[in-house]
């Protein structure tokens, strides 16, 4: 290597950033060779000299100013701040604090309670709601048929007519409605509200009471149009307990021809 | 940040004494370079690289008061300086020392900008290469060339004032 080159290496050597290699290498040269010697002695001093510069201590204001301006920044990014920011955070914070775990536990727990709640009051409301309708509408049955009977003691046949078509809105007639309609089938004056009564009858005949009323009611009838459509229903009934009332009925002398030939048809159909 | 403060600002302090020489303004430039970490204290990421963060923020700060002072010259108090210098040296001795530092002081003065910078960095700072590498944002050999005609520069003027 030329002098140059070492004495590129000069800085480097008095800020100690060589390798240990090149430092020897340096320090070889420089001891063989006068001018780098010298060279490098002179750039010591100035090194050394340049090291010895004195650094002013800062003044104690340095430190005053310096936490004043700390706390007037720390004021002022506070105040920049929103009153939402400070919310949000507080409630971040408060979730920090908690131990999660338990918080979320406590949660589910409230989750569950409510539901609980909710499921046994809900429950409790539909029963008593259902409890109030079916009392309301047993009161409206009631009611209906308090009407229906009423309105069989109408003088006046077409009331009595409504009254017997109120037993087809009745769903369970009971024994006091089924009695009342026996009667006036077998003792109303008007044939035609006997006629609807037989057809409410009908409509009822799932009652063992119904099928018997209507077989002894047979030879009660007088009118010939009572007595073939009393037949018609038992046909269709198929009702063979009627056999021995009609029978009884055909022994009456004075029985309509037609309703005659009817009930002996019907009776052999029976058989 | 307190912290940080008590730790750096010392290191600081003598790194803009000596690029400006000039007590009350390098002062005034330590109080920025903290306000601007606190500003900017988010851009700041990883630990090691702390340094060169603040000696980057130092030096944009220093760019700042050059510009600001273009129009009305720099003035160095370098008298105000040697006149600080005491002990219980001789007066003729003292004498000596203020008058080489002094002139050493307005030689490091005549030097350009990037040349009196890497040499406070690398003698007066000892940081390493890599460290002065990092803070201008260069390579290691670019640091040494600068640190080593920098050091040839300085001689010059020096000796030349000497002579």
């Amino acid at each position: 290597m030329k002098c140059e080159q070492y004495q590129e290496l000069f800085t480097d050597y008095m800020n100690k950033q060589l390798t240990t290699e090149q430092q020897t290498e340096l320090e070889t040269h420089v001891a063989g060779c006068d001018s780098c010697g010298h060279e490098l002695a002179a750039m010591k001093e100035l090194w050394d000299e340049l090291g010895d510069m004195e650094t002013p201590e800062p003044s104690v204001n340095i430190r005053v100013k310096f936490y004043a301006m700390l706390d007037t920044y720390t004021a002022s990014v506070a105040e920049k701040r929103g009153f939402w920011d400070r919310v949000t955070d507080n409630s971040s914070r408060l979730w920090q604090l908690q131990p999660r775990w338990p918080l979320a536990y406590s949660m589910i727990v409230v989750l569950i309670s409510f539901a609980c709640g909710y499921w046994v009051f809900y429950s409790s409301r539909t029963d008593k709601q259902d409890q109030q309708l079916q009392a309301l509408s047993s009161q409206v049955h009631e009611l209906r048929q308090t009407m229906m009977l009423a309105l069989l003691e109408n003088p006046s046949a077409s009331e009595r007519m409504r009254g017997v078509s109120y037993t087809s809105e009745i769903k369970h007639a009971d024994k006091q409605v089924i009695s009342a309609l026996l009667a006036t089938l077998n003792n109303d004056p008007n044939v035609n509200v006997r006629l609807s009564t037989l057809d409410a009858l009908a409509h009822l005949s799932d009652h063992p009471e119904v099928r018997a009323g209507l077989i002894r009611s047979i030879l009660d009838q007088d009118s010939p149009l009572m007595q073939s459509a009393i037949a018609d229903v038992m046909l269709k009934l198929q009702e063979k307990r009627s056999i021995g009332s009609f029978k009884e009925l055909l022994k009456q002398k004075d029985l309509d021809r037609r309703v005659r030939e009817k009930i002996k048809e019907t009776i052999t159909q029976l058989i | 940040m307190g912290l940080l403060f008590e730790r750096y600002h010392r290191i600081l302090y003598g790194f803009l004494f000596h690029m400006t020489y000039n007590r009350e303004s390098s002062e005034d430039m330590v109080q920025t370079v903290f306000y601007k970490m606190l500003k900017y204290r988010n851009s700041f990421t990883g630990d090691g690289e702390f340094m060169a963060w603040m000696y980057q923020i130092a030096r944009n700060v220093l760019k700042d008061s050059y510009k600001k002072k273009s129009e009305n010259v720099s003035h160095y108090d370098v008298a105000d300086f040697a006149d600080r210098i005491d002990g219980g040296t001789a007066a003729d001795e003292q004498f000596e020392i203020k008058q080489t530092r002094t002139e050493l002081h307005s030689a490091m003065k005549n030097l350009s900008d990037d040349h009196r910078e890497v040499l406070i960095m690398s003698r007066l700072q000892e940081l390493k290469y890599q460290e002065i590498a990092q803070i201008l944002q260069t390579t290691e050999g670019a640091v040494k060339v600068r640190a080593h005609r920098a050091m040839q520069e300085l001689k010059q003027v020096y000796l030349k004032r000497k002579c």
